[in-house]
Order: structure tokens, then sequence, then C-alpha cells
């Protein structure tokens, strides 16, 4: 079954003070695509005036296309009734709580056929992140909410120094040795399509925190890149052909005939292509990510299926 | 215009005032107390002499107050319920618990045949595994009911629910043990059990709705306050409420009818609203509060739940290691937030479950008091679980209340002993003889739906401190006496919502409201005092005996 392609996801992140509305204000000022934004505290959006063209107490209409809602105390019925709305939207993007895990959000988009999961961006207060991450409160709050995000932005820079920028990177990374952290400058635009390019990865299903030791031990991740085009009806065989132990596979592929690359989802046995939207070209033709149970075979074995679906031409 | 005055005479009458504590006969009228005393003090007052004695063989105790309930409790019951222990409906039907999965199953499979047609899915509440022994519900347990509908069961602590594979498979979550809260079951597929958000999400855009998430009717309202009159609770609060118009619309129409049947204290959900927005909300609907609707509290909630692990703990933590619960508040928003209601002059009630979380509500209401002393502010800790005897003096030093969830020794407390908290924690868990001895003022309470609506059960965990495996968590120490018990079922919540000038006890001036029980709690043995049988309420001295399905 086909469905109408899903709106990608930006989660924002970052503990409260890090930013997140001053973001969120540039994001929508300077919005070149029809985004909804969910935001937790409604009082704070300060969009120039000349930009609104509505507000009815829950939702703010903006004249570049762009809505805001307020997501009250039911964050789940406000993504819900969005999505019900029968208003189609470029991009959703959600404001996790100051003291939330944007993972915990994030995850709706892995889960929802509507939705495609795009980024977890997290802002970090440049002068501050480095007391919040080894503060006796919300130390663990603070250290959590970077442990599944795609990339950091440092906010406010222009108050810290050198040393405290790198002060600052040093301590995010005893969190995640590995998340690409930027400066946030007070006058370039935010562009979620550049942010959601430095992401490694769109699926990102391995844990990172110290405690999904057992998660990892229980799931195997495979990689397939090739630089060919799929033959669509040998795809469609080779996918039955696909082990049970593998849960899920996700990416970019070309596909013999087709101009432009096309999204693949498969989880469980049910998979689609779709159009690509520009954001989700990869530089590799071939480019899925999966993930499989703790017996999943040998790369081997998964590469040697997905490669009888390539299209003839290709194979040299 | 002045009613008749009314004289009831009763087997006795517990006062819970202690000028005079008790009586036999008490005179009421325009819906209030004129006089409370025995038949020849009160003879006067009965209109030639004749006294209304439909409760000669009853005993009156002041209405009962829950200072800690939601009007959750009043929409369940259109659903089938499945936890292990008995509970009366609003019809007061006494539905027994169900002890065993295979009992669970039987029924489902019930509820499954009543229903009509073949897709609509069947839900049900109240289920909880540390009541059957540790036992999972497993989607495999779950399709003995059906393999085509989807079936849905609601934990009681409402955070966690067990589906059918049908509803797995609908959804794609059958595989997707990856995501935080679909827990996967022996056979590396998800096992039923859905925890987190995403999954929430995902069932109940795909079953077409959460079916306790709709708008709020006047029936459920009316549950509500039956079941209130089931329990002989004349006062009950909802106690975090967005309180959107519609509902403040609802409730407005439910109170103001002349037979609504309890006192109805909302107390305003903070999360919902910026400090300004909710002060001036609560100054607009103070004008529409009626004798039966009390607006004026606010509701901040700081931690999650210890059972869940969700609750914040100070060192050492969880008992089993687990790692630390999570903010809802930001620990440097709160000491702002509790300002601005403070000066404001709103009474807060403040959800800390762990001790953590007490600990910086009580760092939170100093900050303020310093700033702005404020008699009598009475900021009232909910269910405050943890805390200890230091954070109960500091407590009676900044005039705090604590309102304790009792219940939770009986329904929770093995698992507080075993995992959360250890033996030696576990013995101060909702410790009300430390309240009562440092001189917090102090209530206990249910929390309904999470556990039964029912002051005597509460009263009765309080005195006998056990737990449901038999387990007794410091009853030396911590249990109260039948009478501090009722006490804080009756004065002790009333004094926690700023209504005990009228509700509370039986004297002179107040509310003619009162729980008529069919004997004396103070005469029971302890362990018997949940079984003493509720006859009715009196509520503004319309008397109503309570339905028995």
């Amino acid at each position: 079954m086909r469905r109408a392609a899903p709106i990608p996801v930006t989660v924002i992140g970052g503990f409260l003070g890090a930013g997140k509305t001053t973001f969120l204000n540039r994001l929508l000022a300077t919005a070149t695509a029809r985004y909804a934004v969910l935001v937790n505290d409604f009082g704070e959006i300060n969009v120039d005036a000349a930009l609104i063209e509505r507000h009815d107490g829950t939702t703010l209409s903006l004249s570049n296309g762009c809505v805001c809602c307020s997501i009250g105390s039911g964050f789940l019925e406000t993504l819900g009734r969005l999505l019900d709305g029968g208003e189609r939207f470029e991009r959703i993007i959600i404001e996790a709580s100051g003291v939330g895990d944007p993972w915990r959000i994030a995850e709706i988009a892995l889960v929802e056929p509507d939705l495609r999961l795009d980024g977890v961006i997290v802002l970090a207060d440049a002068t501050r992140i480095t007391e919040l991450i080894h503060d006796r409160r919300v130390g663990d709050t603070v250290r959590g909410q970077f442990a599944k995000c795609d990339v950091v932005l440092l906010s406010k820079s222009d108050l810290a120094d050198e040393a405290a920028l790198q002060a600052a990177r040093s301590a995010i990374q005893t969190v995640r040795p590995d998340v690409p952290i930027d400066v946030l400058s007070r006058d370039t635009r935010p562009d979620l399509l550049l942010i959601a390019r430095s992401r490694r990865s769109r699926f990102r299903a391995e844990g990172v925190e110290e405690d999904s030791l057992d998660h990892e031990k229980n799931f195997k991740r495979w990689t397939y890149r090739r630089d060919g085009a799929f033959d669509r009806s040998r795809l469609a065989r080779a996918i039955e052909a696909l082990p049970p132990q593998l849960l899920r596979l996700k990416g970019a592929c070309r596909v013999s005939g087709e101009v432009a690359s096309l999204v693949f989802q498969m989880v469980s046995s049910d998979w689609s292509l779709l159009p690509a939207t520009s954001e989700d070209l990869d530089p590799a033709p071939i480019a899925l990510v999966g993930i499989g149970t703790s017996d999943l075979p040998s790369d081997a074995d998964l590469e040697a299926i997905l490669d009888g679906a390539l299209a003839r031409s290709f194979v040299s | 215009m002045s009613q008749d005055t009314v004289v009831f005479a009763a087997r006795k009458i517990v006062t819970m005032n202690p000028s005079r504590p008790f009586a036999t006969h008490v005179a009421v009228r325009d819906g209030r107390i004129v006089a409370v005393g025995d038949e020849v003090e009160i003879a006067q007052f009965a209109k030639g002499g004749a006294f209304d004695d439909r409760f000669a063989d009853k005993v009156l105790l002041p209405g009962f107050v829950e200072g800690h309930s939601h009007i959750m409790e009043g929409m369940m019951w259109s659903l089938p319920y499945v936890g292990a222990g008995d509970r009366r409906s609003p019809e007061g039907k006494l539905v027994a618990g169900v002890g065993s999965i295979d009992a669970i199953v039987a029924r489902l499979k019930e509820a499954e045949a009543a229903i009509g047609d073949a897709t609509t899915p069947l839900f049900a509440w109240g289920f909880d595994p540390l009541h059957i022994g540790g036992r999972m519900l497993t989607r495999q347990d779950l399709d003995r009911i059906s393999t085509t509908r989807p079936v849905m069961v609601i934990h009681a602590s409402f955070h966690i629910s067990n589906v059918n594979t049908i509803i797995l498979e609908q959804t794609e979550l059958l595989r997707a043990t990856d995501i935080s809260g679909v827990v996967a079951g022996a056979d590396g597929l998800a096992s039923g059990e859905l925890q987190g958000i995403a999954a929430r999400f995902r069932v109940f855009r795909a079953l077409g709705g959460n079916p306790l998430s709709g708008n709020l009717t006047l029936a459920d309202v009316m549950r509500y306050a039956n079941s209130a009159c089931v329990q002989g609770v004349t006062t009950i609060t909802d106690l975090h409420n967005d309180l959107v118009d519609q509902t403040v619309d609802l409730y407005r129409t439910a109170t103001t009818q002349p037979d609504f049947g309890v006192r109805l204290v909302p107390a305003l959900a903070s999360v919902s609203h910026s400090p300004e927005q909710a002060i001036a909300k609560i100054a607009a609907l103070r004008e529409s509060n009626n004798d039966k609707l009390h607006y004026g509290i606010v509701k901040l909630v700081v931690d999650g739940s210890i059972q869940g692990f969700t609750a914040r703990l100070r060192w050492p933590g969880y008992h089993n290691g687990a790692p630390n619960g999570l903010w809802y508040i930001a620990p440097e928003q709160l000491p702002q937030l509790v300002e601005t209601y403070h000066k404001a002059g709103i009474q807060l009630h403040i959800h800390t479950n762990g001790d953590e979380a007490t600990e910086l509500a009580l760092d939170a209401i100093e900050a303020a008091q310093t700033a702005m002393p404020r008699p009598d502010h009475r900021h009232t800790l909910q269910h405050c679980q943890m805390a200890d005897a230091a954070q109960f003096r500091r407590m009676k030093a900044l005039g705090v209340c604590a309102n304790l969830f009792a219940n939770h020794i009986y329904y929770w407390g093995d698992s507080h002993y075993e995992l959360t908290m250890g033996p030696e924690r576990a013995a101060r868990l909702d410790a009300t003889g430390t309240a009562q001895r440092i001189g917090v003022p102090f209530a206990i309470h249910s929390d309904a739906p999470v556990t039964p609506l029912a002051p005597l059960f509460t009263a009765w965990c309080a005195v006998n401190r056990v737990s449901s495996s038999g387990r007794k968590l410091g009853s030396e120490i911590e249990a109260l006496t039948i009478e501090q018990a009722l006490a804080a079922v009756t004065i002790g919540p009333a004094h926690t919502l700023k209504l005990d000038g009228m509700i509370g006890s039986i004297e002179c001036g107040k509310y003619a409201d009162f729980a008529v029980l069919e004997d004396d709690p103070l005469a029971v043995a302890p362990d018997k005092l949940k079984d003493v049988a509720v006859w009715g309420t009196v509520v503004g001295g319309k008397v109503r005996k309570a339905p028995r399905a």
C-alpha cells in the first residue's frame, strides 16, 4: 500500500534557557517552506506582527504559510489534531520541554507512518552547559537530552570566550564523543536542511546511553551501500527473501527508470518507495540502513539478497 | 427563604469537633447545621418536637473529604474493570476483582461478546501485574479474547497498557522493539506491553482515539458525584485540570443543579498556563464559585511516580539502582513559579512524590516566604510520599500542609520495600505518624481512579499500614489511631482546601454534610475499619441513600 509521503519531523531539544524559543522565532520568521511548529509556551513566541495573519489563542497563522501551535498540556492531542487537520505541511518542528527527553518525541516520528524523523537538534547554552552537565539536580536530565541527538548547536556563543566554547564542546563530548557540535551564531539563518544533511545516518536505532547495553546486545545493525540502481520488480522479490530477523530497513536509493532518488522504508514485511524531498538526497545512489535481531544473518548473506535486486546494466 | 428546621436523631454522631466530640442529634436549616447535641439540648429546634429518626440506627460522621482525586474516576466506569481488588462502581455495584490472567480473560470475553459489531475496540482498565503475582499480561493472553478485534488493557497507573496482536500488527509495532516503551517478549517480538508516548500516539491514532481523553460529559460528572455518595464523600477534588471552557461550563451546570450530590474543588493545572494566565483565570473562575463549586487552587507537578521510577529521589536514589526519575518542572523554574503564585495570594498544591522533589518544593516555598511572608498560605505538598522527619519539620516551620498517599502502602508497599526504596525507607512511606507528631496539618488520599475512592479504606491503610502481601510497613511508628485517621479524611483535607470553616466537622454554622454509616468506626477492630458499610450521605441537608446495584 502506498501512502502519502510522510512529513519530515525535526525535534528541537535543550534545557531550559538553551535558546530554543529564540531559535524557533528565527525559524518562523525566515521560513522558506511551510512549517508547522509546536511550542510549549506560546507567550514566548515573538514574530513580527506584520507576519501574523491569524491568532486564535492556540494557533498562530503566518503569512509565509507557517503555523505555530501551542502544546499546552496535551502534546499528543495537539500533534494528532495537526495531522488530522487536512492541511499539508512541508515539515513539522516540535519543541521538546526544557526538562524533557527529545528522543521520546522523536520516536513518535519513527512509528507513525504519516511522519518521518528527520533530525533531533539539541541546543546548549555555551555559557552554562559545562556547569549544567555536572549539576547535582539536573545533570542527568541534561546529559540524557544529548544521548540520541543528531547535532548539538551551541547558543549564546557571543557571550562565551574561546575557552568557554572549548569547555562546552568538551563537556558535551564526554556525554557524546561522536556528536557533531556547531556554533549557532546570532546572524546566520538556521538551515534545517543543512543540519539534516550533517547527520551521519537518518535512522539511528543503536543506543548510546550507558543503560542501553542490553539494547546493543539484542540488536544488530546492517548498512548497505551500492553505486547502482535497483530494478523495481527484482527489488520486490528480493524483499520477500529477506530474513524475518531484519526488522527495519530504511534509506535512499535509485530505481532504474526513475530520474530522482527515492526513499525506501521497510518495517516488518511492509515496504514503500516514495519520492524523496530534496534533503533526502544522499551522495551514494543506494544507501540503506537496517536493524535486526541479534541473530541477523551475516552482512554478506544480506548483501547477496539485495545485490540480486540491482538493475543488470549496473552489474559489471 | 428559610426552610423548616429538621432534627436528625442518630445512634451516634462523631463530630470531629474537639469541643463537642460526640452527639446524638443535629438540627439542620437551609442546608447548614443549626445545633449539635443530645436530645434535650436539641429538642427546642424540632418543629412540633418531632425528630427525623431515619438515622436512628446509623452513625453520622462529617461527610468525607477526598483531598486528591480526579474526574477521570467518573469516566473509567464506562469500560470493564480488570483490577485485582474489588471496587464499587458509581451505581453502587461491587465489582469483584479479577485475580488471575484467566479471570481477566474471562471477564474480557464477556465484555467482548456484548459488543454488537466486529471491529469496535475493546478497552479495559485497572490492571496491575503486582497484584497477580507479577505476571505480565501478554498479547497472547489478550489474543484469547479476540484475534480480530483490537483489545487494550490500561494499567491502574494509566501510564502502561497491554494490547493484543492485531493492534501490534495494525500499528506495525510488533517488531518495533527498538522504540522505548515497546517491550519485547520472550520471542523477540513486542510482548504487547506499551509504555511510552510514541506507542501511545500510534495506537490511539490507529484505533480512532483515546476513550479517556475525549470531552468530559455531564454523565461523567454525575458518575463522579455518585461514586462520592457511594463512599460517603461530600466534598471531592479534581486535582489537575486544564479547566477549558467546556469543562468550566459543565461544572457550573452540574453544580447548580439543586440535587447535585457533592461539593467539587477543581485545581487548575499550572502546566497548561503561564502563571499570569493562571492567576487571571483563577480570579475569573472564582466569580462562578457557588456552595458546591470552589475554584481557587493551582496544581504544580514537580516529578513523576515512585513505582514508575520517575519520582526524583535524594541520594542514594532507587534501592534497586534504577536511574533517578524525571523533573516535570525544571528545578530552576520552580522557585519563580512558586513565588509568582505565592505573591498573587494563590494556594498551591504541589505534587512531589520523591524526597528530592519535596526538598525542591520546600526550598521554593521558603524562598517565597522569605521574599514575601504570607500568613496561612497553606501550600500543600501532594503525595509527599518519601518525606523524612527533617522535611516534615521544615513543613511545620514554613506553614506547609501535606496530603499523604496512604493507599500506596497497601497497593505498592511491597514494590517499595523490595525495589524502589528498600526496607528502611519503605517504613517511612507516607509518614502519617511523623506528620501527626510534628504537627504538620495533613490529610490522606486515594488519587482515584489510580486507587479506589473510599476514605474508610484510605483510613484503614493509615491505621494498619499493611501491604497487599500482608507486610507491615513502619506500623509501630507511623500508624495512626482510628480517630486520627478519621480526622485525616474529614477536617484534615478540609484544612488543606481552606474549606475547614465550612466543612470537615459537624458543628454549628457549617454545611450539613454527613457520611451516614451503618456502624461506628471508632468501635470496630482497626483491621475492620474498611468494612464499615456506607449507607449514603447528607449534603447541604439533603439525604441521599447510596445506590446499590
